[in-house]
């Protein structure tokens, strides 16, 4: 069962990997993982993905790569915990809330480009 | 080759008011006179526009209420969103759900009793059914940059953050070519949206989740600051008291069929019409008195106008939008029109 999901660290040298054991000069520009510092990533997704930076870097007429993660539904709701902490550093008093964000979809990164390839499941499966 | 007609405000500014998105309105008997279906009509205008966009389809015949429980003749029945041309196929489009009338409808909606007396036999549409959309919370769709939320009466660029509020009755009138006005939410609107009716498949709530005389904001003199730095536009204040007069002489009594907003206050204390004072919750009072409208208010004495008079002087009596700028609808959404085959 180890395999089924992979650490996030491993994750982000995998990308980066992908790119530069063909052009060892460059490197893979990743945004919106920044805020993970521990995450489990589903690991069939992490192997297609980094065969996907692969086929990206080798493109014609491709310079650089970019990796955006973003939310699938585009309205996410999140629980959000607001901690007081006592002079020890434990959590004496806490509150739990919900707030829902709005992010863009996809198109807001794919500019005018018309040669997608969408390789995602259809909504509610994986 | 046919015509596909549809108005449309362009991103950009109006009367210093910032429009944040492209803001469309196509009518349903000019998606039909196109030969196109509602669907097909939504992407051909959507890729004429390079930018984010707002798209809502129209059924002028038929009805729709305001989230206070006004009727309204006219209904939002497609909303979509799009960006550089496109539409997101997952999240960009939505359709209103039809709601077919029943005494048993009415009955547990009661502020529906205008249907009958004011617009018998045209179809209801209000928000859509929640089973068939894919963004759990909101009635919202999205693509790209573009956000259209609400059930289409609030739009947003979710990039620039900068966002747009489009009520209903304004949205009517640039349909039907009147005068709409141009502001800033202000406290007034942003804690009268908040004085909710309770519907099944609402533009913002799916259930019947707040009665007449609740707030739905629940958010005490915080209320009145929701909205009231972003920009709005809205009908005329005397389409608003006109389609108020009509709700309130079909025997809607604010706080008991409709919501308890402080512009349907106002017009009911004016006229002299009854409140169900008692059914308005203690922290409705709290927001509505936060904005100037307390209990002693509405129950202290005071001249009774008529209607006629309620009209003339709409735009000094009906309170509501900071700083407005009234500008004719066919001026701020222009025709424009695809040739479509």
């Amino acid at each position: 069962m180890r395999l089924m999901h992979t650490k996030l660290p491993d994750y982000l040298r995998k990308m980066h990997e992908a790119v530069q054991k063909h052009f060892p000069e460059k490197d893979i520009r990743i945004r919106g993982l920044e805020n993970l510092k521990s995450a489990k990533m589903q690991s069939l997704r992490t192997g297609r993905i980094e065969h996907a930076v692969e086929e990206i870097a080798l493109a014609e007429g491709v310079d650089q790569v970019e990796m955006v993660v973003i939310p699938r539904v585009p309205e996410t709701m999140h629980t959000v915990i607001i901690k007081g902490l006592g002079t020890d550093g434990e959590v004496k008093k806490a509150i739990l809330e919900v707030i829902n964000i709005l992010h863009a979809t996809e198109e807001d990164e794919l500019g005018n480009c018309t040669d997608i390839d969408d390789r995602r499941p259809k909504i509610g499966r994986h | 080759m046919a015509v596909l007609k549809y108005r449309i405000i362009p991103e950009g500014a109006v009367a210093g008011y910032t429009i944040p998105l492209n803001i469309v309105f196509m009518d349903m008997k000019d998606i039909q006179a196109s030969g196109l279906t509602a669907d097909a009509a939504v992407e051909r205008v959507a890729a004429a526009i390079p930018g984010a966009a707002g798209l809502n389809v129209f059924d002028m015949d038929a009805v729709t209420t305001t989230s206070d429980g006004i009727m309204v003749r006219g209904a939002i029945i497609k909303m979509a969103a799009a960006d550089r041309g496109k539409i997101n196929p997952d999240f960009g489009r939505l359709d209103m759900e039809e709601m077919p009338y029943s005494e048993q409808l009415v009955a547990e909606e009661p502020h529906l009793k205008q249907w009958e007396g004011n617009f018998k036999g045209r179809r209801l549409f209000r928000g859509p059914d929640p089973a068939k959309k894919v963004i759990p919370v909101h009635n919202v769709v999205i693509t790209g940059r573009a956000s259209n939320n609400n059930s289409a009466t609030e739009m947003m660029n979710v990039v620039t953050m900068e966002e747009i509020l489009l009520p209903i009755m304004g949205q009517l009138e640039i349909m039907e070519g009147g005068e709409v006005l141009i502001g800033y939410t202000g406290g007034i609107i942003s804690v009268g949206i908040g004085m909710t009716v309770a519907e099944q498949y609402g533009r913002v709530f799916p259930t019947r989740q707040f009665k007449a005389g609740e707030t739905a904001h629940g958010s005490g003199e915080y209320a009145q600051t929701l909205k009231r730095e972003i920009p709005c536009i809205v009908s005329n204040k005397k389409t608003f008291a006109r389609n108020v007069i009509a709700a309130l002489n079909a025997g809607m009594v604010p706080a008991r069929e409709i919501g308890c907003a402080p512009a349907i206050l106002a017009i009911a204390k004016l006229l002299g019409k009854a409140v169900a004072v008692e059914n308005i919750q203690d922290k409705a009072w709290e927001e509505l008195a936060s904005v100037g409208f307390s209990k002693a208010w509405l129950l202290s004495p005071a001249p009774v106008i008529t209607e006629a008079e309620l009209l003339e002087r709409a735009d000094e009596l009906v309170p509501g939008v900071s700083n407005p700028v009234k500008v004719k609808a066919s001026e701020l959404a222009v025709l424009a029109a695809l040739e479509v085959e």
